[in-house]
C-alpha cells in the first residue's frame, strides 16, 4: 500500500470538512438538512472565477504556488457573497417556511428545490465545461516517508486548518458564537436571554455560505470548476458532519478528514470507482454504530 | 414623580391569548402589579397560569387586550425585545444553556445591557449567589437541580428587569431546596425587583408572596393578600373548580 493516500486524503478531506461545517451548523441551528449547501461550495467556485476572470491581472504566479494575488482576493469577495447568496435563499425560501411553522420534510425537499435551481442556473450561465483558475503546471514535493504534494495542496491544507481554528474560537470566544450555541440548544430560551434569533439564523446562513465558498475555490484550484462540484460533494458532506456529530464544528472537520482518507484508501485499494460509495458507507456504519457522531452528545 | 414610577410595574387589560385564535385559553383578564410587589399566580391545573405569563413574556399570542410595563405598552412585543424593555421570564423547565458554562450563561444574557456595564452585573450576580462564583466554568448541565434555579434566577436578574417572573421554579426540587430557592426569591425581591411567581406548591409560595391572584379556567377567580390566604377555607374551593362560591374579592 502506497502512503500516499494519506495526503490525498487530507486534501480531500479538508474541502469536505470546510464544507461539512455549514451542514453541521445550519442543522444545529434550523434543524433541517440541507441539500442546496453543495451549491454554495459551486458557486462560491465561479464567483470567485468571475472576479478572477473580470480583473485582467493578478494572476501571475506567486513564488511556489500556481496562482497570482488576484485569487485570494477574489475568495474572500466570493466568500461574501456566497454567505450573502445563502441569506437570500433563506429569506427568499426558508424564512417563510419557519413563519408558518412548516414541517422539516417540506424544508428539505425546498433545500433540494433550491439545490437543483441554483446549479441549474450555474450551468445556463457558465455551461457544464469545466474551467480552471490557473493552467499552471505544478510539480509535486517530494515530503518524506515517500508523501508527495503540491505547494497549492499544502498551502491549502494550511488555510483549512487557519479557518476551522477561527470558527472554533468564533463559536466559543465570541458573543455571536456563544448566542449560535445557545440558539442550537435552546431557541426559546436564548429569545428569552435577549438573543435576536432572526439575527444568529443569518449569521449562520452566512458563515456556511462563506466556508462553502472556500471549500469551492480549494476544489477548483486543486481539481477543476463544474457546476455539479458541489451536488458531488454531498453525500461525503453529510457523511462527514454526521460521523463528526452534528452541531460540533471540530467534529465536522475531523469527520471530513476522516471520510477524505477513506475515500483515498478506497481508490487505492479497490478502485476509482467506488470511492463515491465511501461516503455512502460511512454515513450508513456510523447511523447504526454511534448516531451521535464521535464528537456529538446522544439524546438524552 | 415620573410616568414610570406613577404606574403599575405590570399590567394586563382584558387579556386574552392562546395558541390557537378560536381557542383562548387565557379569557380577558385584568391586572395590576404595583412597583416591589411580590405576586403568587395560583391555581388549578389547566387553569391558564402559565399561557398568562408566556403570553405577557411574548411566547404565547395574544388575541386580545393590553400588557404595560412600568406605563410602557409591550402587548405583542417580540420576546428579545422584553428582555430589553426590562421583563425577565423564567421558564418552568430547560431554563439553563445546559451545554454552555456558569459564565457563558450568564455573558449571554449580559449581551442585551449596554457594554460597560455588562462585567459589572456578572460580578453583582456572583457576589448574590456565591455557589455559581465557586464554579464559573463548571458546564451549567452539571449542576445539581437547586444550583440550577440559582443560575435561571441569575440570569434573569442580571438584566436589572423592572419585573421577573418565574414558571413554577419549585418543578422537581427537595423540600429543602424548595426553600433555598424561595429564600432566593425574597432577596432579590428585598432589592426592589417586583416578582411574579406561577407556583403549584401553594403554601410554598404564599409563604414568600405578598399578594395573591388565583386563576380557574383562563380567569382570576380571587386577588388579595397572600397573608392568610392558605388557612382560607375558599382556596380548597377555588381550586376544586367551586369559584362561583368563593366570587370575586378583590
Amino acid at each position: 500500500m502506497n502512503a500516499q493516500f494519506i495526503v490525498d486524503g487530507l486534501i480531500a478531506g479538508s474541502m469536505i470538512g470546510l464544507g461539512a461545517i455549514g451542514v453541521t451548523l445550519t442543522y444545529a441551528i434550523l434543524r433541517f438538512a440541507n441539500f442546496a449547501h453543495g451549491e454554495f461550495i459551486a458557486w462560491g467556485a465561479y464567483l470567485a472565477l468571475a472576479v478572477v476572470a473580470a480583473v485582467p491581472f493578478g494572476m501571475v504566479p506567486i513564488g511556489p504556488f500556481s496562482f497570482g494575488w488576484m485569487l485570494p482576493i477574489a475568495a474572500i469577495a466570493a466568500a461574501l457573497l456566497t454567505g450573502g447568496l445563502a441569506i437570500l435563499i433563506d429569506w427568499l425560501l426558508f424564512a417563510s417556511f419557519r413563519r408558518r411553522g412548516s414541517a422539516t420534510i417540506i424544508m428539505v425537499i425546498a433545500s433540494f428545490g433550491a439545490s437543483l435551481a441554483l446549479r441549474s442556473l450555474l450551468e445556463f450561465v457558465f455551461t457544464s465545461k469545466p474551467v480552471y483558475f490557473t493552467r499552471e503546471l505544478q510539480i509535486a514535493m517530494p515530503l518524506g516517508g515517500g508523501l508527495r504534494a503540491t505547494p497549492d495542496q499544502l498551502l491549502m491544507l494550511g488555510v483549512t486548518a487557519i479557518l476551522v481554528i477561527a470558527v472554533h474560537l468564533l463559536l466559543t470566544r465570541t458573543a455571536i458564537g456563544r448566542q449560535m450555541r445557545a440558539v442550537s440548544e435552546n431557541p426559546v430560551l436564548a429569545r428569552l436571554a435577549g438573543v435576536d434569533v432572526r439575527r444568529v439564523i443569518r449569521t449562520v446562513w452566512c458563515l456556511g455560505g462563506a466556508l462553502a465558498a472556500g471549500a469551492g475555490v480549494m476544489a477548483g484550484l486543486l481539481v477543476q470548476i463544474r457546476p455539479y462540484m458541489g451536488f458531488d460533494l454531498l453525500l461525503p458532506l453529510f457523511a462527514a458532519a454526521i460521523l463528526g456529530g452534528i452541531g460540533s464544528v471540530p467534529g465536522a472537520i475531523l469527520g471530513g478528514l476522516l471520510v477524505g482518507l477513506c475515500e483515498a484508501l478506497a481508490v487505492q485499494t479497490v478502485g476509482a470507482e467506488w470511492r463515491a460509495a465511501v461516503g455512502f458507507v460511512i454515513l450508513t456504519l456510523v447511523l447504526l454504530l454511534r448516531p451521535q457522531g464521535i464528537l456529538g452528545k446522544a439524546a438524552t | 414623580m415620573s410616568v414610570a414610577e406613577a404606574s403599575p410595574a405590570l399590567a394586563v387589560e382584558a387579556l386574552v391569548a392562546g395558541y390557537e385564535p378560536d381557542l383562548p385559553i387565557v379569557k380577558g383578564i385584568d391586572a395590576s402589579i404595583g412597583q416591589g410587589d411580590f405576586v403568587a399566580i395560583l391555581g388549578p391545573n389547566g387553569a391558564g397560569k402559565s399561557t398568562f405569563v408566556k403570553a405577557i413574556a411574548g411566547l404565547v399570542p395574544i388575541h386580545a387586550g393590553a400588557v404595560t410595563l412600568a406605563g410602557r405598552p409591550i402587548t405583542g412585543l417580540a420576546a428579545h425585545l422584553l428582555v430589553r424593555a426590562g421583563l425577565a421570564f423564567v421558564p418552568q423547565t430547560e431554563n439553563i444553556f445546559a451545554s454552555l458554562t456558569i459564565d457563558e450563561n450568564l455573558k449571554l444574557c449580559a449581551g442585551v445591557m449596554p457594554a460597560g456595564k455588562r462585567s459589572e452585573r456578572i460580578a453583582a450576580m456572583y457576589d448574590l449567589f456565591p455557589d455559581l462564583a465557586a464554579r464559573p466554568t463548571t458546564p451549567a448541565g452539571a449542576l445539581s437541580g437547586g444550583q440550577r434555579q440559582m443560575l435561571a434566577t441569575a440570569r434573569a436578574l442580571l438584566v436589572e428587569p423592572t419585573v421577573i417572573i418565574l414558571d413554577e421554579p419549585s418543578a422537581g426540587l427537595s423540600p429543602k431546596l424548595v426553600g433555598e430557592v424561595f429564600e432566593t426569591l425574597a432577596r432579590v425581591n428585598a432589592l426592589g425587583v417586583t416578582i411574579v411567581l406561577v407556583e403549584q406548591n401553594v403554601r410554598a409560595a404564599l409563604g414568600v408572596a405578598r399578594t395573591a391572584m388565583v386563576l380557574a379556567d383562563g380567569r382570576i377567580v380571587h386577588r388579595g393578600p397572600a397573608k392568610g390566604l392558605a388557612e382560607d377555607p375558599r382556596l380548597g374551593e377555588m381550586f376544586l373548580g367551586h369559584h362561583a362560591a368563593a366570587g370575586e374579592t378583590a
